[in-house]
Order: structure tokens, then C-alpha cells, then sequence
């Protein structure tokens, strides 16, 4: 779609969708500025993907907890149904898994990356041009930008590496933990170490556990970013089709879009379920004390 | 695809609402899932001893019906056996009265009979010695008289 302001080549509209909103920290101090995200370091944070993260995960609370005004016993109606199969779900993927270790933190986490993942993943479902469109005009109406075009906003979180990494970041730290809590440090470097080959082969031994390790959590994380940002991908590229000027592109763009977002659903559930799953089985993992 | 803050800044939004979850939105509800959990177990658990119960009650019913059938069956023999007693009793007494007043009936006869016979046999012979006495004139005397009387009579 071509912005308020002058033609905007493909390539330009794929890159604008592609965009966080970036606050960051410049050797000036912080800013806003899009123009200055060159200079940022580290210590800068895409505005737009955590803004979405919180809210969804604010969703999810609300919906969850203050969604059921009165908890009843006998007669649960409306949310309180859709809450309880939702945990019942949940806690039996857990039990399933969990067979012998008990836990009672699993069962909540599950619970919160199943609903949260889930939620950030529907944002994909919102047609993309609405809420960076919306966004650019608040921007420029307010006088933040000069022109929207230099507004972006990045609506799916979960099409940011840094919140699905950031969450197996999160996951990869209570697998270190309750595999000290549970085996002690001892029994965690014994694990790394001892095998698969004995104790005369420590470093390859290392190495190979290490990378068993580390690629837990680059993988939950890298899969769930992966497969949103594709998808999103693909609905950028239909959206494409509608900026051209043709009619019959537009309408097999519109036919294609609702195919892609009717298959997308399942993606969207899939992938929030996989990640939830994987969750569970690496900190099942964590909690398995006898040898291999 | 930049790494920066926003993986520490998820991190950190992750660890809070899993702690918010775990707190507030996990534990009331799986609360209420076990209490009602547990209610649908005792519910069941009372709806089978209320069936065993109603079993047992049917037996004892059943028994007891049983019984007084039994009794009732009873009775009505006793009944039976007892009217047909009263019944023989009765004809049986009936049939000796019957006899009584009919052998009774047949002796008055009797003794009516020979009353008239024995009148009959006066008189004829009182007749006879009347008639004999106005052929004979009066040749006969009293005593005379009464011994024919007597003699007529025996041979009559």
C-alpha cells in the first residue's frame, strides 16, 4: 500500500513492515529517533514487540484471573469453562510428561506460555497493514514523527527473535537451575562430562553434552521466531499484491489471504503448543536423576 | 534480526507473569477443579450406597412379602380345614339328631299304636260281650262277666 507521502517501492514496503520501533541508548542519551538506531547498542529495546508482548501477557492475566468474577464449584459458566479446559489441557500434557518428578511451577509456566505464545502468534492473524497504518497516523498526527513513513511498528512479538529467545533464555535458565537444584552441582557436571563416552573422553564429552545443551534453547526459541516470521512473511507478500494496480491481482491477493490465514491458524496453535511441550520436556529433562 | 535489550526486557516480562500465573491465576482455579473433582467422587460414591441400600431394602421386602404370603397361605388352610370341620360336625350332629327325633317319632308311633290297638281290642270285646250278653240274657254274672271280658281280650 502506498504511504500518505510519495511512492514506495516494494522493497521499501517489505523493509517497513519488517521494522521495529526501536528506543534506544546513543552516545547522545536515549531516543526514539529512527534515524539514530545505528548507534545504538545493545542497550536498546524494540518498543513495539515487548509493548505487544506485555499487553498480550496483561491479556492473558485479565482473562484468566479477573475474566471469572466468581469462581464456582457447581455450576462454571462462560470463561470459567473455556480457563478450566485450558488448564486441564495443560496439566495433562504436564502429567503425561512428568511422570515421576513433581513440580508444581511447570504446570502455571506451561500454562503461561501456551496462552501468551498463543496470543502473540494471533496478532499474525491481524491483516498487516491495520495497526502499523494506525500507528503512523497517531505518530504523525502527534507530531512524533514527521512523516509516518518513518513511523514503524511491528505488531507480532513473536516474529522478533528477541521475545522468543528472550522466553527460551528464560527457560534455558530454570533448566540450569533445577538441574543443580535437583542432581547438585556435581551430578549436573557429571552429566555434561561422563558420558557418552567416559571419563578418559571429558572434553569431547563437553562438547558434545555442551552443545546438547545450548541447542535447547536456541532451537525452542529460533523455531517459534522461524515459523511466525515466514508466515508473516508470506501475509506481507500477499498484502503486496493489493499496492498493485490491477484487479484481478488484488482479488486473487484477497482469495489468497484468506487461504493463508485460515491455514495459519493451525500454525499459530501448533506452534504455541510445540513450544509449551518442549518447555515441559526439557525441564522433565532437568529433573531426571538416574544414569543413562 | 538485532539481539539487544528487548531479549533481557522479555526475559524479564516472561519470569512476571509465570510468577503472576503461578501465584494467582494457577492455584484458585485448579482449586475448585479438585474440590468439584472430589464432590463428583462422593456424589458417586453415595449414589452406590444409596443403590446398595435400595438393593437391600427389595430383599427385605421381597422376604418379607414372602412371608406373609407363606403365613397368609397358612391361615387360609387353617381357615379351609376348620370351616369343613364345622361343616362335617355339623351334619354329623345334625344326622344323629335327625335319627334321634326319628326314632322317636317312630316309638310314639308305636305306643300310639298299641294304644289303639289295645283300645280297639277293649272295646271290640266289650261289644262282643255286650252282644253275647243281650243273645245270652242275663246268664252271665259280673265276675263271669269280667273273666270272659279278659279271656276275649288275651285272644283277640
Amino acid at each position: 500500500m502506498a504511504s500518505a507521502s510519495g511512492e514506495q517501492t516494494s522493497a521499501e514496503y517489505i523493509q517497513h513492515h519488517l521494522t521495529n520501533l526501536v528506543c534506544g541508548k546513543t552516545p547522545d542519551g536515549w531516543t526514539c529517533d529512527h534515524y539514530a538506531v545505528d548507534q545504538m547498542g545493545f542497550w536498546a529495546f524494540h518498543v513495539d514487540s515487548l509493548g505487544w508482548s506485555i499487553f498480550l501477557g496483561l491479556v492473558f492475566v485479565g482473562l484468566f484471573r479477573l475474566g471469572i468474577p466468581k469462581l464456582s464449584t457447581e455450576a462454571p459458566s462462560g470463561i470459567q469453562n473455556f480457563v478450566e479446559m485450558c488448564i486441564e489441557f495443560v496439566n495433562e500434557n504436564v502429567q503425561s510428561i512428568f511422570t515421576s518428578a513433581k513440580n508444581n511451577l511447570i504446570g502455571p509456566m506451561a500454562l503461561t506460555v501456551l496462552v501468551w505464545v498463543f496470543l502473540m502468534n494471533l496478532m499474525d492473524l491481524v491483516p498487516v497493514d491495520y495497526l502499523p497504518t494506525l500507528a503512523g497516523k497517531v505518530a504523525e498526527a502527534t507530531g512524533m514523527v514527521e512523516n509516518s513513513k518513518d513511523a514503524y511498528f511491528k505488531v507480532v512479538p513473536t516474529t522478533d527473535p528477541n521475545i522468543t529467545l528472550g522466553m527460551a533464555l528464560a527457560v534455558f535458565v530454570l533448566i540450569i537451575f533445577y538441574s543443580i537444584k535437583i542432581k547438585g552441582l556435581k551430578g549436573f557436571l557429571a552429566e555434561l562430562t561422563l558420558h557418552p563416552f567416559g571419563k578418559w573422553m571429558m572434553p569431547v564429552n563437553l562438547v558434545l553434552e555442551g552443545v546438547n545443551l545450548i541447542a535447547k534453547p536456541i532451537s525452542l526459541g529460533l523455531r517459534l521466531f522461524g515459523n511466525l516470521y515466514a508466515g508473516e512473511m508470506i501475509f506481507i507478500l500477499i498484502a503486496l499484491m493489493l499496492t498493485f494496480s490491477s484487479i484481478s491481482i488484488g482479488l486473487l491477493g484477497v482469495g489468497l489471504h484468506l487461504v493463508w490465514a485460515l491455514f495459519h491458524i493451525l500454525i499459530l496453535a501448533l506452534q504455541a503448543f510445540i513450544f509449551m511441550v518442549l518447555t515441559i520436556v526439557y525441564l522433565a529433562m532437568a529433573h531426571e536423576t538416574e544414569d543413562h | 534480526m538485532n539481539i539487544n535489550a528487548t531479549l533481557l526486557g522479555q526475559t524479564l516480562a516472561f519470569v512476571i507473569f509465570v510468577a503472576i500465573c503461578w501465584k494467582y491465576v494457577w492455584p484458585p482455579i485448579i482449586a475448585i477443579m479438585e474440590e468439584r473433582e472430589k464432590r463428583i467422587a462422593d456424589g458417586l460414591e453415595a449414589a452406590k450406597k444409596a443403590d446398595d441400600s435400595l438393593e437391600e431394602a427389595q430383599l427385605a421386602f421381597d422376604q418379607e412379602m414372602n412371608k406373609a404370603k407363606a403365613e397368609a397361605a397358612e391361615i387360609l388352610e387353617k381357615a379351609n380345614s376348620r370351616a369343613s370341620q364345622i361343616v362335617n360336625d355339623a351334619t354329623e350332629k345334625a344326622e344323629v339328631e335327625a335319627e334321634k327325633i326319628l326314632s322317636s317319632a317312630s316309638k310314639t308311633i308305636e305306643n300310639d299304636v298299641n294304644k289303639a290297638k289295645e283300645e280297639l281290642r277293649q272295646k271290640m270285646s266289650e261289644l262282643i260281650i255286650d252282644t253275647s250278653e243281650k243273645i245270652l240274657g242275663d246268664e252271665i254274672s259280673p265276675e263271669k262277666h269280667q273273666e270272659l271280658l279278659k279271656k276275649a281280650a288275651s285272644e283277640l
